[in-house]
């Protein structure tokens, strides 16, 4: 019954404002009348829409009170109910994608969405890789959410702190430049809080609007966030770079500016029982001020001039800052603009050291992994074949379990599962890249282990006496060089893995580069070429090391 | 939350797991179908007279080899386009995520194939049709590591089974369910593969065994 009266008290603001707009309009057109009206070039991404009938907005699902799933599977909150009213506007259905941080950029260049609204600052960066609609709608800075065992009350007490932080926020970059955080990067929010309350690091950083709403419910009792919100930013809807001064950039630019001036956007603040923010305060003063002047007095001071711009008094100042350019960084910049390849991660000091660093953190895992594998598989088919009957079937048993088991589910199963049961009872903190490491080496240690004991029990057919030892085991190995090798060289191309429990290793790296500088093409492509070549080598050095071992069992 | 109560989730939510491992199925049976293919075709390039074709398809099958599945498909996730219109027409080809990931799996599928089937094709030339024969129970180990392999689809956002067990517990906002629906969901796995794995172990000796004789 509540859902039918709130969809009838919907219906009713909104016919309410229908009414109201249709009188603006009115005023509006005596208002204008007689001013050129503006021509906006048409928008291929608008027909589209209107041509199968719906627009498809990307939108959060995991950001409560602004993009949150309701028990039922639906979804709901405060952007929801924008993209409805944006849908309405244009005459055409919804269709929502839910987006993450990481994911919603590439989204919208490649066109599965048409538009983005999703909880996203307006930063230059992404000025260069998308169309930002003005006026923006709401506002938010970044602060950190704190265990309760945890205290700080300056931004300056976390210096060089271990926090977790979400792939694709604009603020992760300055901020970790700014205070040396050490960012412990997971895939979505509920990784990353998962990270905070077993112990991967003291805070997480993120937007005060939904960190604010995350301290309301019950699971954070005893968290604090202390700390004032920092790089506040204004938050804009996205629509692609190639709709750039298209009817469509223009009609929801002129759907956020009618948002301001009806107080649309505070009242679905309030219903959605968020604190009201300043911003929208004086958004809506601002946008609903009337020029004043005597021959329009009812013109908004806020209208698009001829060629459809808004005033300068209405946009958002400017935060385009040059950035200091000199060096390495002027020449990648000159290649930027000469060829369209953007190499950030050769000219800028800050991607080419994590990029780097990336690098160097796949191959101690490829290194581990792979000592680690021949390790769990050669100890592992010992076991099977001793004397200790229990012992070996057990081995078995696990070995079975492990080779038909995901490593990935394995990986959250650890991490996320155990690690929180080891925090809660034990106050111990599992370190993602260990538990990586294992993960990988129990799922490719047990195919070895089931190549050894294949080559026994063939071996067992010639030699009925053969028993696996540690002396057999040299020759063992040699005569099953080929699954082994190819084990090997499988565990190598899964360390990618890892990044889905925030080990910082080169996808992860890659990925955070991309979503920073928007490089996309670039960075995948450099991305295979790394690991086709990481893959290359790993396949010759064991080549090389299984033909050495042949030459000596010849000997 | 106890383990009756546990069980009582995990229960309801089967149907909707369930569907999710459909998609890991049908992922990695599309990934061996398009792999067998090309895989094959390298492969009889290989054994064909004409040397360039060989040499072409050594190369391929070396690359496809190396290509690690998982960046290969978040490649595929970020520069294929979701939608592709064939050219001169208005025919518009969906490309969803599930397919993307099956295209990036059978690159490794394509090195397996050509590999294998090679030395099958060969061997059967030479009349040791029993020996070639055995191409078909490897064949269905490989499609058990490809649907081990599918679960990687959920870091690209497929629905499968992985990605639908953190659906289920944000769903259900209890955290403590992680351990038991992990461990639910490797079930799964291990119970698809277990008896092909058996099966197939059987055929292989049966097989070995009709060597022998001959």
């Amino acid at each position: 019954m509540r859902g039918i009266h709130q969809a009838n008290g919907k219906q009713l603001i909104r016919n309410i404002k229908h009414i109201l707009l249709g009188l603006s309009l009115l005023v509006g057109v005596v208002a204008t009348a007689g001013a050129t009206s503006i021509a906006a070039k048409p928008s291929a991404t608008l027909d589209a829409a209107r041509n199968r009938g719906f627009l498809i907005v990307g939108i959060k699902t995991d950001y409560p009170l602004f993009g949150q799933l309701t028990t039922k599977g639906t979804s709901e909150g405060l952007e929801h109910d924008l993209a409805e009213d944006l849908a309405q506007r244009l005459g055409v259905g919804l269709v929502k994608v839910s987006v993450t941080s990481a994911n919603r950029m590439p989204k919208l260049e490649e066109g599965a969405i048409d538009v983005v609204l999703a909880t996203m600052g307006d930063t230059a960066d992404r000025r260069r890789i998308a169309t930002l609609i003005e006026p923006n709608y709401y506002s938010s800075g970044v602060t950190l959410l704190l265990r309760p065992d945890q205290k700080a009350k300056e931004w300056q007490d976390i210096r060089g702190q271990k926090v977790c932080a979400i792939q694709g926020s604009y603020f992760n970059r300055p901020m970790s430049e700014r205070y040396l955080l050490q960012l412990v990067i997971f895939n979505n929010a509920r990784d990353a809080k998962l990270g905070l309350r077993d112990g991967q690091c003291m805070g997480y950083l993120f937007d005060n609007t939904a960190i604010q709403s995350d301290l309301l419910r019950a699971e954070w009792a005893g968290y604090t966030a202390p700390l004032p919100p920092a790089m506040v930013a204004p938050w804009a809807i996205a629509v692609a770079r190639r709709d750039q001064g298209t009817e469509l950039e223009q009609v929801l630019g002129d759907a956020v500016a009618d948002w301001h001036r009806t107080g649309f956007l505070l009242a679905r603040e309030k219903a959605w029982k968020l604190p009201q923010t300043k911003f929208l305060v004086d958004a809506q003063e601002l946008w609903a001020r009337t020029a004043g002047d005597t021959t329009t007095p009812s013109k908004f001071m806020c209208s698009r001039d001829a060629q459809g711009q808004w005033p300068a008094a209405c946009r958002n100042p400017a935060f385009v800052t040059s950035a200091d350019v000199g060096g390495l960084r002027s020449a990648g910049l000159w290649l930027r603009e000469f060829s369209g390849l953007d190499l950030t991660f050769v000219y800028d000091s800050y991607d080419r050291f994590r990029f780097f660093k990336g690098l160097l953190q796949s191959l101690l895992l490829i290194v581990l992994c792979v000592a680690g594998s021949l390790v769990v598989g050669t100890f592992g088919a010992l076991v099977a074949e001793s004397r200790w009957r229990k012992l070996a079937i057990a081995a078995r048993l696990l070995c079975t379990y492990g080779r038909m088991t995901p490593p990935l589910l394995q990986m959250y199963l650890l991490f996320f599962g155990l690690g929180a049961v080891a925090w809660s009872s034990f106050g111990i903190s599992f370190s993602p890249l260990l538990v990586a490491i294992w993960c990988l080496s129990y799922y490719t240690g047990s195919s070895i282990m089931n190549a050894l004991l294949d080559s026994a029990k063939h071996a067992r057919e010639s030699r009925p006496n053969f028993a696996l030892t540690l002396s057999s085991l040299r020759g063992l190995i040699d005569i099953s060089s080929g699954p082994v090798t190819a084990a090997l060289v499988n565990v190598t191309k899964a360390t990618m893995m890892a990044s889905a429990i925030a080990v910082p290793e080169l996808l992860s790296t890659a990925t955070a580069i991309m979503t920073d500088s928007g490089n996309v093409g670039v960075m995948m492509n450099m991305l295979l070429l790394m690991f086709l070549l990481l893959v290359a080598v790993t396949y010759r050095l064991l080549g090389w090391v299984a033909k050495r071992l042949h030459q000596q069992m010849e000997h | 939350m106890d383990l009756r109560e546990s069980l009582g989730v995990l229960m309801t939510w089967t149907p909707f797991l369930l569907q999710g491992f459909g998609w890991n199925i049908l992922i990695a049976l599309t990934a061996m179908t398009l792999g067998t293919v090309f895989g094959a075709m390298l492969a009889w390039l290989q054994l064909s007279s004409w040397l360039v074709a060989g040499r072409i398809s050594k190369v391929v099958t070396e690359l496809s080899r190396n290509i690690p599945t998982i960046v290969f498909q978040f490649y595929l996730a970020v520069m294929l386009p979701n939608q592709w219109i064939l050219p001169g027409t208005t025919w518009a080809i969906d490309i969803p995520g599930w397919v993307k990931a099956a295209l990036a799996l059978s690159v490794a599928v394509v090195g397996f194939t050509s590999d294998n089937l090679q030395k099958a094709l060969s061997d059967w030339r030479q009349g040791r049709h029993a020996t070639a024969l055995l191409f078909i129970p490897s064949w269905t180990s490989y499609l058990l590591i490809i649907v081990i392999a599918s679960s990687t689809a959920s870091i690209i956002g497929v629905s499968e089974l992985v990605s639908r067990c953190n659906s289920v517990v944000n769903a259900m906002g209890d955290t403590r369910l992680l351990i038991p629906i992990y461990l639910y969901a490797s079930l799964f796995f291990l119970f698809f593969c277990y008896p092909l794995t058996l099966v197939m172990s059987r055929i292989r000796v049966k097989m070995a065994a009709r060597l022998v004789i001959v």
